[in-house]
């Protein structure tokens, strides 16, 4: 079996951005829908104040909420984790977007374009299926299963990694099967202290957050 | 040749290109572009890269914003003429368009009729001035515009749109001067422990310097981010220290006390210091250096035989502490004599001990407002992770290994105090042994000593056992009373030297103050007759703004290549809209070391290339160049201006010879084939040639950069050559004769800033300063409390990209893209919440933001993060965020020793009621 993860290390990321414009621009997001993005944060007060940046979007998660309360059964998981959105099934009652605990849905009821009118790339990568219905990070499953289909590996291979992986500048972002003890992301999290995001909900989030290294560790 | 070169037809419908993005000055970052159906879709890392780039060949946000850059409908995409000769913020310019024929005509006629009256004006300055915006990186997009230039003679590149004063200035010239880093850097790959004054090396690094600091981080290197607001970079570093602005000298002197007056002598490198300083050259009682009568040596103690010897005497052990009498001659500005005979003296080194005696952590805390314990931790950190004495073998040389490092940022190593802040760093990599060492504090590039840009072979053995630099004169006999160029470099700033890059780090700011009154002693300073404008926007990006735009609406013909309508090109006659970065070619070289984090071990070449073609009528920026040089008659003098390298690349090498016909006018693929091979040709010593074709198929080519040339100590050791540091002899000296040449001819207006000039640099009140400019505008600190700074945005520095709605949005998840930052606790004083519309004033100005309420600042400092308020470029002039620049006066007070200022002002802040 395979479980696809996101692993992000705290430690390395800059809130630069940069994941959310290659996903944006990977995806064909309208304005203002971003399904990868990075939250500026601060924690305590001035002075002994901290300012984290902490990259956010679908979680993909083994119990997701979106999925328990769609009422046209639009969205799925898959079997190797990816939650899903049938954009022909989904009927745009917004349920999903209520109950994810994580805001990472959207949905967008008339078109929208950077610059009030579509301009040529616009117009050739506007796509009227996600009119009206909830979206979100896809975990670019298109390259994943057609990088699949090539032989490749999501996570090391860019071609069938997404987007947001492929273009961190700080190696924040990495990608890959949970199952797989030695995979990238299996890796990582033996070797890091971890947590999940609201973890307390039980929703099984697909996607780790690196925040140190596991105490004792060797290569510490 | 009238057209442009029919690239559409050549493009491929489908596919990845390869090309890069220099849109700042961290670049270039090396891409790829995907196409489909013939429109630009996607910007990606290009992979094939990852293996030579230092940042894995990943590619900046900003370049993400390409696409939609190249399909941006604000475009300016015909040639325009300006229909109303009234110029002014206020007045429509009433742009029509006209055909490229037309443009070209207007502006070849103008510059016929401006040759044949002669090139400089009545006071000698250049007719024609020309502005590319900071960093040099638009000349990697303006391809064979630098040929016409050459072709044309003199121009005046001195009218700051930023760079010169609001750039890294005295890291530039004192850097380059000390170590030839014009930018400095910790060694990342190798550093352990970092002291961080300001630099944001996370947003302002590019993707090399947030690759590597993420790796450095994880690995355990420890960064004191030491700034009175918490950045990007404070935000990724171990610990935030929030100081008082401006006041970082007496900070970094209270770290040198420590460990010269609380630390074992032996902490210090003191084999470097004696070897590799001029730490044990005697210093006069009139403040030079001792020197032997008959040499003029610059003498030491040598602790062997107790006896002064010349500082190039082998095998001695010279003395760092004592007094010594000895016979000698000191001599002073202007070769006077001042004393000879039996002379006492004591060595340099002795002298800073003195020196830094009153800088204590207790006497910095004041000033500060920085705990002294903290200084104090932090200067034994910086030592105990020294590791004096180390050794690291790098590619068969055994070097010495000193991973700590202090880096700075801007505002810290510009205007007044920023003297201070380099010496002080330098210095505290000096005592340890980490200057130009692995681990270390090194300099990337160089821009004012020659050859440019090769640093290991512009050391070059200069006076008293340093390295030459190329000073502009001093001395009676050759020193400039009539400045080249409107900002008087060669005249006022003699670390400014005479090369390329000099124009744009003189005081620049003197070509828009000195319109309305030209001080004393320096010929009228005039307008210019034809200025040209590329990838800048002065009226937004320079201090003064309203008056800076008043000024440029004073100039009589103005021709701006444009992307889109801006507050700069509001003012042109003739607008030529330019291909943008996926829709022209031009080869540029990669790699090596330069900027910043720009050290790698690879260099290169890599194509920008067509990625789909060009929108509406917009040329590439050759068929524009050449089109100029065949109407004003200059076809032969450009084209070899090409031959001579002046597209990249010298197009005859040892074995090949690639030079165009210079009696032909070449179209724009013809001049970059011959370019390609010519580069080529260079990168493999002649043994392959690589066309154009090529080039655009596989991107990038490249070879081997050695990673020992990081390091510029051992080519100083091979020739014998010292740092000339901890003392500023030549430099005290060079003032004292800069300061009778000004009162020679009766200038009396630089007087505060010749005072820069000393051996050992004091602390001065510096923050006083500003408050002082304050009063003079007319206001007290108490009604003005605030400091305010300003900060980068990576997501827009340089990338003339605030009309682009994607990089806007992403931007905006970062806090202070919408407003100004305000600390909590002082928002709450002042019954200001999150989002409230304010106003910030000085006594001559104000301007209106929404409050960003944050804990991280201090209580009396306000941000504004990058530079906006638009008035005239699409989209952005709706965004409704200020910038400090409409705040910032440009004046003499504010302008330091090296021409430079800093982005501070006082100001006040309220709630008000705008946006109701």
């Amino acid at each position: 079996m395979t479980r696809w993860a996101m692993v992000a290390d705290l430690r390395r990321c800059v809130g630069c951005q940069t994941c959310t414009a290659s996903c944006k621009q990977a995806n064909a997001t309208p304005p203002e829908v971003q399904w990868r993005r990075v939250l500026d944060m601060e924690v305590g007060e001035y002075p002994a104040v901290k300012r984290v940046f902490v990259p956010v979007g679908c979680m993909h998660c083994d119990e997701p909420p979106c999925m328990h309360v769609c009422p046209s059964t639009a969205t799925k998981k898959r079997p190797d984790g990816i939650v899903t959105i049938d954009y022909e099934l989904c009927i745009g009652c917004s349920y999903c977007a209520i109950a994810c605990p994580y805001q990472a849905r959207y949905k967008t009821d008339r078109a929208s374009f950077a610059y009030g009118k579509a301009t040529v790339q616009e117009t050739q990568a506007f796509n009227p299926k996600r009119l009206a219905v909830a979206t979100k990070c896809t975990f670019c499953v298109d390259r994943i299963d057609a990088g699949l289909a090539k032989g490749l590996t999501p996570g090391i291979d860019p071609e069938a990694t997404p987007a947001c992986v492929n273009s961190c500048i700080s190696q924040t972002l990495s990608f890959g099967d949970l199952e797989d003890p030695h995979s990238n992301v299996s890796q990582l999290l033996a070797e890091n202290q971890t947590f999940r995001m609201h973890e307390e909900l039980g929703t099984g989030p697909g996607f780790y957050y690196i925040w140190d290294k596991k105490q004792g560790d060797a290569s510490a | 040749m009238n057209a442009p070169e029919p690239a559409a037809a050549a493009l491929a419908a489908y596919g990845k290109r390869a090309t890069y993005c220099y849109q700042c000055v961290a670049g270039p970052d090396l891409l790829t572009v995907k196409v489909v159906d013939g429109v630009a879709t996607e910007v990606e890392p290009n992979f094939a890269a990852c293996g030579v780039h230092p940042g894995g060949g990943k590619v900046c946000v900003k370049a993400y914003g390409l696409v939609q850059k190249t399909y941006n409908p604000n475009r300016v995409l015909t040639p325009m003429r300006r229909t109303n000769p009234n110029k002014g913020r206020n007045e429509d310019p009433g742009f029509v368009p006209i055909s490229w024929a037309e443009a070209l005509d207007t502006i070849a006629a103008k510059l016929r009729s401006v040759r044949e009256a002669g090139l400089l004006d009545a006071s000698g300055y250049p007719k024609v001035a020309a502005n590319f915006g900071g960093g040099g990186t638009p000349q990697s997009y303006m391809g064979t515009f630098p040929a016409f230039l050459a072709a044309w003679g003199p121009v005046d590149m001195g009218f700051g749109s930023g760079q010169g004063v609001k750039c890294t200035h005295s890291e530039h010239l004192y850097g380059e001067f000390w170590h030839r880093a014009f930018p400095v850097c910790p060694d990342t790959p190798m550093c352990n422990y970092v002291i961080s004054c300001g630099a944001n090396s996370e947003a302002s690094g590019g993707v090399v310097g947030v690759w590597r600091h993420a790796n450095a981080r994880e690995r355990g290197m420890k960064r004191v981010q030491i700034e009175p607001h918490l950045s990007i970079t404070g935000a990724c570093s171990a610990e935030w220290v929030p100081i008082k602005p401006k006041t970082d000298p007496a900070f970094l002197y209270a770290l040198i006390h420590v460990m010269l007056h609380e630390s074992a002598r032996e902490r210090l490198d003191l084999p470097f210091l004696k070897q590799h300083t001029n730490s044990p050259y005697l210093v006069g009682a009139n403040g030079f250096f001792l020197r032997d009568a008959a040499t003029k040596k610059p003498l030491l103690w040598d602790l062997n035989c107790n006896a002064a010897v010349t500082y190039d005497t082998p095998d001695c052990d010279p003395a760092l502490e004592g007094a010594f009498a000895c016979d000698a001659v000191e001599i002073g500005p202007d070769e006077a004599v001042l004393a000879q005979g039996r002379l006492e003296g004591s060595p340099s080194f002795a002298k800073l001990v003195e020196h830094v005696r009153p800088y204590s952590p207790e006497w910095a805390a004041e000033i500060c407002d920085v705990p002294a314990a903290t200084m104090r931790r932090i200067a034994n950190e910086y030592l105990d992770h020294a590791q004096v004495g180390a050794t690291i073998e790098i590619e068969g040389k055994t070097l010495p290994y000193r991973p700590v490092s202090v880096s700075l940022g801007k505002t810290v190593n510009n205007g007044w105090g920023g003297f201070e802040c380099v010496w002080a760093r330098t210095l505290l990599a000096v005592l340890v042994g980490a200057l130009e060492v692995p681990g270390g504090t090194l300099g990337t590039t160089v821009r004012l000593n020659r050859p440019l840009s090769e640093r290991h072979e512009s050391v070059k053995p200069g006076p008293d056992g340093f390295m030459h630099y190329p000073m502009n004169p001093t001395d009676r006999e050759h020193w400039s009373a009539r400045p080249n160029i409107r900002n008087a470099y060669r005249t006022m700033v003699p670390l400014a030297a005479n090369g390329p890059w000099s124009q744009a780090l003189g005081p620049t700011h003197f070509s828009w103050m000195f319109q309305k009154e030209t001080p004393k002693g320096l010929p009228t300073v005039t307008l210019p007759e034809v200025w040209f404008v590329y990838r800048t926007n002065p009226a937004i990006s320079f201090w003064d703004t309203k008056g800076v735009s008043a000024t440029m609406a004073r100039f009589p013909f103005v021709v701006a290549m444009a992307y889109t309508r801006d507050e700069t090109n509001h003012m042109a006659d003739i607008l030529l809209p330019d291909a943008t970065d996926l829709e022209s070619l031009q080869l540029i070289r990669i790699g090596g070391s330069k900027y910043i984090e720009q050290f790698w071990e690879h260099e290169g070449y890599a194509l920008r290339q067509p990625v789909v073609a060009a929108q509406g009528e917009a040329r590439d920026f050759p068929d524009i160049a050449t089109e100029l040089a065949r109407r004003t008659g200059l076809l032969e003098q450009y084209n070899a201006a090409i031959n001579r390298g002046a597209g990249g690349v010298r197009l005859k090498g040892a074995s090949w010879y690639f030079s165009l016909d210079p009696k032909v006018a070449h179209g724009r693929d013809e001049i970059w084939d011959a370019v390609c091979k010519a580069a080529s040709a260079e990168l493999s010593d002649g043994k392959e040639v690589h066309d154009l074709a090529w080039w655009k198929e596989n991107g990038l080519a490249t070879k081997p950069f050695p990673h020992a040339d990081w390091y510029l100590f051992p080519t100083l050791a091979a020739q014998g050559l010292r740092f000339e540091v901890p003392y500023q002899e030549r430099l005290y000296r060079i003032g004292k004769e800069l300061g009778n040449r000004l009162h020679e001819h009766d200038m009396q207006w630089w007087n505060e800033q010749l005072a820069e000039y000393q051996t050992l640099p004091k602390w001065k009140d510096f923050p006083g300063l500003w408050e002082k400019s304050l009063l003079k505008m007319g206001g007290t600190t108490k009604d003005f409390p605030f400091w305010l700074l300003t900060s980068r945005s990576m997501q827009y520095s340089w990338g003339n990209n605030v009309g682009i709605q994607m990089i806007r949005e992403v931007a905006d998840n970062i806090s202070g893209h919408r407003g100004v930052i305000i600390n909590t606790g002082t928002a709450e004083k002042l019954g200001i919440a999150e989002g409230d519309p304010v106003e910030i004033a000085t006594p001559l100005n104000n301007v209106s933001a929404r409050a960003v309420v944050r804990q991280g600042i201090r209580p009396d400092t306000l941000l504004l993060i990058g530079q906006f308020s638009h008035w005239a470029t699409p989209f952005a002039k709706d965004f409704g965020v200020p910038s400090m620049n409409s705040l910032v006066p440009m004046s003499m007070e504010l302008t330091d020793a090296t021409g430079s200022g800093a982005d501070v002002v006082r100001v006040s802040l309220k709630r008000s009621g705008v946006g109701k």
